[in-house]
């Protein structure tokens, strides 16, 4: 492929995730304003992608590209409406271009159809919302208008007057007098200000037959009403609000038929123009830099955060009382330098609740079309991934997703006979373990089919006969290349290119895959990444001169005792007797002689009180709470018990992995029992 | 010449040997080296480099010479990002023509190295970063 492109194909995925976003925003209830904007922008994200693909030398995907533009420009024009069923099918189609596109760029050849899976909804949608007999609806008339301004509105903006007055909001005229120097950006300001109180409609330049100086401009905005100090305008520039259409002048006989248009919103609350927390600002600008940019400016400020640490070293062995001050502002620095590290790693971060507005689409498609309804839940979405991660776990997911379909859940009559709910369960959680980020895909369904399995690895030859093979070995050998038990490849799955394909592609970001399945009632697919870099909350503890970090999503409690304890004795924490070891003994260093003080109550992440592990870790000292930037450590430096550090003042602060510590020290506590 | 015929000259553990340059990601100045609590067998700590912990090498551990793991001099990053603290750099060498030697079974850097290759007067040894990658991982498991 060549590389000159790849800021194309980088492109492409953003406009993607973008679409997504906008889509998955349009299933709530929005004021109209904001849904139009919305399908204005997926109008011109397919619009791009038709032009990039056609670019890359891609026809095909540009036709399918270009398709998926009509309809968009059928729902902006307010010829179709924006249902729940109209919504999941342009999901199906920009995730089957997505799809499509990745392909591509793995070399496959283009397909003859991206959309073949569409095909008959397109063609519904297409028929639907043809004008019938040719007659299109047009209530521009009724904006209060001179006629030759009337003749000025495009017909996009024709069909958009229509469709408000119809939906029952008024248009609002906005007339300003901008001076001829600044024009361009007041007129801007003033737009963007209008499009927030509700739908920009057009903006018509005004011939005033007066002798004021200046540019006159006719905005048509569809809202209720307009605040005038919202609009941003200045004193100077001759602002005047007027209803030019009363949606209670449209004729009785149309409103009771709209015809195929925008639906209006729910009845409730008066609209607000804010956006819901998901959506993506309208107009924001998006910066595209290469990594390697972020990489040295990374560089760059852990060496400037390097001399920050040296002149601050210099400051305290000086030890004068009189610099204070710039002391305190070297804690200053320090707090910046942290923001400007957090700030950077944000540039390669996404939330994990991109991944899953990927899945939820499919998973519906695919219930739809096997008939085996899902309950799907998520979960552990507003933790965050490096972006590049996210592009190579996508397809891996889909895969298992498509397995625990195709092959996991049973029918509803299956279920039913088996005294389970008709509607299958499907559960993507995520969530960080020490040094990685674990996704488990939970279903209820049938399990894996350990005997076939078995069968299967026998006839493969991948199995010996006559020996015993474990549950973990059976569960480990769909793992296998090219390791498949369907006889025949299914449309869906089963093509013995599947799991094998996942695992290669988990173990090459350095992760592990685990499935496990009890029969009857669910399998479980645990894929653990390894996260290189993370802000994260610790607990600072102190053991001799050496001081660690405590994730604090793992600890339950801080206490102190007024005798010393040793390593391997017990002590009571709101009144369980709880294990304690020293963090010292844990890490193989030399334990203190007279015992700890301080100590810290890990409990496994996620597990209940009454299940989960509890234990008490012996530390020298507590030293308050701190965030910071983990930068995990390389495999040819990993240490049992340490998920990674952080350069700090005093040098570099060990942050412990929780779960790793707890399994050393019930190691080190089993080993002070078996030596009594 | 070409690169892969390139060797550097260098010092560490208080013995010269000669390193493929096309081996090599970069030469850096040394620093302080920070050792990590309870860290795997031949590393004595990591550095921070281009942002990134870099595990430096312990000769110490590696060719059982424990006086040698004094703060390094330089550090030569090698490609698979492990940093080999050096005392002193010679400068660069044209690989001469004929293969390398083997080095004595008694040779305590015998299994890290690639050979022994004549120059002038003596044999330097050639360090091989694969065998030495593999060292550590053997170590590691044996620990």
């Amino acid at each position: 492929m060549d590389p000159s492109f790849d800021d194309v194909w980088a492109e492409c995925e953003d406009l993607f995730v973008q679409a997504r976003q906008r889509l998955a925003a349009l299933k709530s209830p929005q004021p109209p304003h904001v849904v139009q904007a919305s399908v204005n922008a997926l109008f011109r994200t397919t619009h791009t992608l038709k032009g990039m693909a056609g670019m890359l030398g891609f026809p095909r995907f540009s036709q399918a590209a270009h398709r998926m533009e009509d309809i968009f420009d059928l729902m902006r024009q307010g010829r179709l409406r924006s249902t729940d069923s109209l919504i999941e099918t342009l999901e199906a189609g920009i995730q089957a271009l997505e799809s499509g596109l990745t392909e591509l760029r793995r070399g496959r050849p283009e397909p003859e159809d991206y959309l073949h899976a569409i095909r008959r909804q397109l063609g519904e949608l297409e028929a639907l919302a043809r004008p019938s007999e040719g007659a299109v609806l047009d209530l521009t008339a009724l904006l209060d208008l001179p006629p030759d301004m009337l003749k000025a509105l495009s017909e996009y903006e024709r069909t958009r007057v229509t469709a408000v007055l119809l939906a029952g909001i008024p248009i609002q005229g906005v007339s300003v007098r901008l001076d001829l120097a600044t024009f361009d950006d007041r007129l801007r300001s003033i737009s963007e200000a209008a499009g927030a109180q509700g739908e920009l409609i057009s903006t018509l330049p005004l011939e005033m037959h007066d002798d004021r100086d200046g540019l006159f401009f006719l905005l048509l905005v569809a809202a209720p009403a307009l605040e005038t100090d919202g609009l941003d305008v200045l004193p100077e520039e001759n602002l005047e609000i007027m209803e030019l259409a009363d949606p209670d002048r449209v004729p009785a006989s149309l409103k009771a038929d709209p015809g195929p248009l925008v639906a209006p919103p729910a009845p409730g609350p008066a609209p607000v123009a804010s956006h819901s927390p998901a959506a993506l600002p309208l107009d924001a600008e998006v910066l595209r830099l290469p990594a390697q940019r972020v990489d040295a400016l990374e560089a760059r400020l852990m060496t400037v955060a390097q001399v920050r640490d040296s002149a601050s070293l210099a400051l305290r062995e000086t030890q004068d009382p009189g610099l204070a001050r710039p002391m305190a502002m070297m804690g200053e620095i320090e707090a910046g330098l942290l923001e400007v590290q957090k700030a950077l790693l944000q540039m390669r971060m996404v939330k994990v609740e991109s991944l899953f507005q990927r899945i939820e689409p499919m998973v519906r498609a695919l219930s739809r079309d096997m008939g085996k309804p899902v309950r799907l839940t998520f979960q552990g979405g507003d933790l965050e991934l490096e972006r590049s991660l996210l592009g190579r776990l996508t397809e891996p997911f889909l895969h298992l997703v498509r397995n625990a379909l195709d092959h996991g859940l049973e029918s509803p009559e299956e279920r039913s006979a088996q005294g389970k709910a008709e509607t299958g369960s499907l559960k993507i959680s995520a969530s960080q373990r020490g040094r990685n980020l674990r996704f488990d895909l939970r279903d209820d369904g049938r399990g894996f089919d350990l005997a076939r399995i078995e069968a299967r690895g026998l006839a493969m030859g991948l199995l010996k006969d006559g020996q015993i093979h474990s549950v973990e070995d059976l569960h480990r050998l769909a793992l296998e290349p090219g390791f498949s038990t369907k006889e025949r490849a299914s449309q869906i799955s089963g093509r013995g290119v599947g799991m094998d394909v996942v695992r290669a592609e988990v173990e090459g970001m350095g992760g592990d895959i685990q499935i496990s399945s009890e029969p009857r009632r669910g399998s479980l697919v645990r894929l653990s990444l390894p996260l290189s870099r993370a802000v994260i909350a610790c607990l600072k503890v102190r053991c001799g001169q050496q001081t660690f970090g405590v994730p604090l999503n793992h600890v339950l409690r801080v206490q102190s005792s007024l005798a010393p304890v040793h390593g391997g004795g017990r002590i009571e924490v709101l009144g369980r007797d709880l294990p304690m070891e020293s963090l010292q003994a844990c890490l193989g260093l030399s334990e203190p002689s007279g015992g700890q003080q301080f100590f810290v109550v890990l409990r496994q992440q996620g597990a209940a009180a009454e299940s989960g592990l509890d234990l008490a870790l012996g530390v020298d000292e507590v030293a308050g709470r701190v965030e910071l930037l983990l930068r995990s450590l390389p495999e040819l430096a990993h240490a049992p018990g340490i998920m990674g550090g952080s350069l700090q003042e005093d040098g570099v602060l060990w942050v412990l992995d929780p779960e790793a510590v707890m399994g050393l020290a019930m190691d080190s506590l089993m080993k002070r029992v078996a030596d009594v | 010449m070409s690169e892969s015929r390139l060797l550097l000259h260098a010092r560490a553990a208080g013995r010269a040997f000669l390193l493929p340059v096309s081996e090599l990601r970069e030469v850096v100045p040394g620093s302080p080296v920070t050792p990590i609590p309870s860290g795997p067998p031949g590393i004595q700590g990591v550095v921070l480099h281009h942002g990134e912990f870099l595990p430096v090498l312990d000769w110490g551990v590696v060719v059982g010479d424990p006086d040698h793991a004094a703060p390094p001099a330089v550090l030569a990053v090698l490609r698979p990002r492990l940093g080999l603290p050096l005392e002193g750099l010679a400068g660069t060498v044209e690989a001469p023509e004929g293969g390398l030697n083997d080095p004595p079974a008694e040779d305590a850097w015998g299994p890290i190295l690639a050979g022994l290759c004549r120059l002038g007067n003596q044999d330097l040894p050639v360090l091989d970063p694969d065998r030495l990658l593999a060292l550590l991982h053997r170590l590691r498991k044996a620990r």
